[in-house]
């Protein structure tokens, strides 16, 4: 039997899961978005209807708006905190391996738990941080009340989930040849111009991959907005948007429509970012 | 040909059929109704002891039934509106299932329900004109009757008598009219400073609104509404809307209600009246007040007194009622089987659930629920006066936003959110969704 032949059959079971569960469905979204289907109706094809009633629609660019703007703080935001406490758990201190484990653990925390959790850590009368501001005599904000506080409320909430992707960081680190630093220690290069010179650069490829799966969980934000909305329309995701639209306003079609238009913008930022990293991700 | 030429032909033309099925306008034989030997499926949101007692129910109905048909039941506690949905898509529509008041006229309009008007013109025990009225329209679209109301739970003030007493205040009459500013007048003089066991400041308010009651009970207030009862005209923006509007942003920025914020800490709206932190409630049959009292320690008890939702500036009162109603599979629209084990069931119901939506079983409910016989005669008031919205099949588009961006936004800053604003913004947006649908 040719190797080839051998190959194709040990992948067979992948291409048959993957034709069933993702191309297909991707093909009859593709279908759905260009008609008028309501789940519990007949589908009538209408073309590029839905497309068009998509970019007139106000609520699209407001949820659009929304989930671009928390993209923009809340991935930076969550590079940068997995990237410090990576740094600092790197180094051979005592209970580090709790650390790590206490950190990880929002990753594996259902986001429904989170959500609920977060619903008292941010309640403005009995809420934890409100009540921590209080004894600084610190009028605490209304968070998710107060639609000036709905952004930074979720923030809060991305920061501590941040530690998603620690163990990628942990990895990468250990991964940078000690040769590097000791050689830097001997021309007395300090902690701060280590990590500036030595562990940045080295580390850019997993800065890469968490900015491109930070990229796509924010613009997939559904669960903890789902549960927590926020005041105003300021807790009105791209996907709660598209889930109203599929769910309880039986639009199917058009929320189709809105999941292709979210996979398009998806795809290019992430090319946008593919572009962009010969210039600043070390890989050789 | 060789075997892995096959497998690849087989996997392309998989593709294939998947796709066309995809493109397939769903024109598919729908399911029929009572499939096999008039065995029907009944679909419900009930669960655990609701569960228990709907199975109870429909055990003696198929026993009385001798034979002549059954009923199964499936339960769907979580996502019912997803699954049912799910389910009419896949034509696998149970045969009867309850539904919520709001979805009426989408679940008609895209026919997924049978029109009950001539099987309930001709039932002996379910007439349309035996119903509430207010009861019964919001089963009702475009003149036809597409569910079975089996419950009925329309609004009502509660208050506590202790505080009302301490406060020397005069009780509302069970059956009389006050208006919303002899309402608002009251709550004002009940919401004052207090201690609590251990010296703890506290603030006892007046009434509770959080969201609760919905913004119907407001428009009406006003002498408003937000859509006509011809299902076309948008009325939120109204003078007599806005000027309901202009009540409940009375409420809200008179500090006789706990702030939006607040209400959560306590868990729940209707928490506050039973901790006798709020003084009045606008609640329904369903809060079952009464047993909860019941179960508290002796020195947390106080005695309740009930009272009609207050009259609105058009001289009448509105109070906002719920109901649900069993609806029917288009399938089964021409079986008068399906319908005989519908109307059985439905009867049963009216025996289980209070308040029963069908006029003159008021007596039934203190049989029912012993504790509720002091509430007797504000129920036989407030079913009188119910009503619900008029619903169309773009309501929940356009309440999403009466609520998201009308409500919240008169809740979170009421003293400086331009409501008249936005509520002639979401009027527009209304407008323009019905007119789609013309």
């Amino acid at each position: 039997m040719p190797k080839q032949r051998v190959g194709f059959y040990f992948i067979l079971p992948w291409l048959i899961g993957l034709i069933v569960f993702t191309i297909f469905p991707m093909l009859a979204a593709l279908y759905i978005s260009l008609t008028d289907w309501s789940i519990i109706g007949t589908p009538n094809f209408i073309g590029f209807e839905n497309f068009k009633a998509v970019f007139q629609d106000d609520m699209f660019y407001t949820s659009l708006f929304i989930t671009v703007r928390y993209a923009l703080f809340a991935i930076p935001l969550t590079i940068g905190t997995a990237f410090v406490v990576a740094i600092l758990l790197n180094n051979k201190i005592k209970g580090s391996g709790i650390f790590t484990t206490i950190y990880y653990m929002p990753a594996i925390v259902s986001g429904v738990a989170v959500a609920i959790v977060f619903k008292w850590v941010l309640d403005p009368n009995y809420g934890v941080i409100n009540s921590i501001l209080a004894i600084f005599k610190i009028d605490g904000p209304n968070w998710l009340y107060d639609p000036n506080w709905v952004l930074p409320s979720y923030l809060v909430m991305a920061v501590w989930g941040a530690s998603g992707g620690l163990l990628t960081y942990l990895v990468g680190l250990k991964d940078i040849p000690r040769e590097l630093y000791e050689s830097s220690d001997i021309d007395g290069a300090n902690f701060m111009r280590k990590v500036w010179h030595i562990t940045m650069p080295m580390m850019t490829p997993i800065i890469f991959y968490n900015m491109i799966m930070g990229l796509i969980a924010a613009f997939r934000k559904f669960t903890d907005a789902y549960i927590l909305g926020g005041a105003g329309n300021e807790g009105t995701f791209y996907m709660v948007y598209l889930y109203d639209q599929a769910f309880s306003f039986y639009n199917m079609g058009y929320a189709t429509a809105l999941a292709w238009i979210l996979f398009i913008i998806i795809l290019s930022l992430t090319i946008i970012i593919n572009v962009t990293k010969k210039y600043w991700v070390h890989t050789g | 040909m060789n075997h892995f030429k096959k497998i690849r032909i087989i996997i392309i033309s998989m593709i294939f059929v998947l796709i066309l099925s995809a493109c397939s306008t769903g024109s598919g034989k729908s399911n029929a109704c009572g499939q096999s030997g008039n065995k029907f499926v009944f679909a419900t949101w009930a669960a655990g002891e609701e569960l228990k007692e709907f199975n109870e129910i429909v055990d003696r109905v198929n026993k009385n039934a001798d034979g002549e048909y059954t009923i199964e039941t499936l339960s769907i506690p979580s996502d019912y509106y997803i699954k049912i949905s799910t389910m009419i898509a896949s034509k696998k529509t149970p045969d009867f299932f309850w539904m919520t008041q709001e979805l009426i006229s989408k679940y008609s309009k895209l026919g997924a329900i049978a029109d009950l008007t001539d099987l309930m013109e001709n039932s002996e025990h379910l007439k349309p004109e035996g119903f509430y009225e207010g009861v019964i329209a919001s089963a009702t679209y475009e003149d036809k009757h597409y569910g079975i109301p089996w419950i009925a739970n329309p609004l009502m003030v509660y208050y506590n008598k202790d505080l009302f007493d301490e406060a020397g205040v005069q009780y509302p009459s069970p059956t009389d009219n006050w208006t919303w500013e002899d309402f608002i007048s009251v709550a004002k003089k009940l919401t004052t400073e207090k201690k609590d066991i251990n010296g703890n400041k506290y603030r006892q308010y007046g009434t509770v609104v959080d969201g609760w009651p919905n913004i119907e009970t407001f428009f009406w207030a006003g002498g408003g509404d937000i859509i006509a009862e011809n299902g076309e005209d948008i009325l939120l923006d109204s003078e007599e809307s806005l000027k309901g509007l202009d009540i409940l942003n009375e409420i809200l920025s008179s500090n006789i209600t706990p702030s939006y914020s607040e209400v959560s800490s306590l868990g729940s709206n209707n928490v506050w009246f039973e901790k006798q932190r709020a003084a009045m409630f606008m609640g329904g049959i369903q809060d079952n007040f009464e047993e909860k009292l019941a179960k508290l320690p002796a020195e947390e008890k106080f005695e309740i007194g009930y009272a009609p939702m207050p009259v609105g500036l058009d001289g009448e009162a509105h109070a906002f009622d719920w109901t649900a109603s069993t609806v029917m599979a288009k399938g089964c629209s021409d079986n008068e089987t399906a319908f005989k084990a519908l109307e059985d069931l439905t009867l049963e119901f009216f025996k289980w659930k209070i308040a029963s939506p069908l006029e003159g079983q008021v007596d039934q409910i203190a049989e029912i629920d012993p504790l509720k016989e002091p509430a007797l005669e504000t129920i036989q008031h407030a079913l009188q006066i119910a009503r619900s919205a008029n619903y169309v099949p773009e309501w929940n588009e356009i309440n999403n936003r009466l609520w998201v961006e009308l409500y919240t936004g008169m809740l979170n800053d009421p003293d400086k959110y331009d409501y008249r604003a936005k509520a002639k913004e979401i009027a527009k947006y209304s407008r323009d969704l019905i007119e789609k649908r013309k």
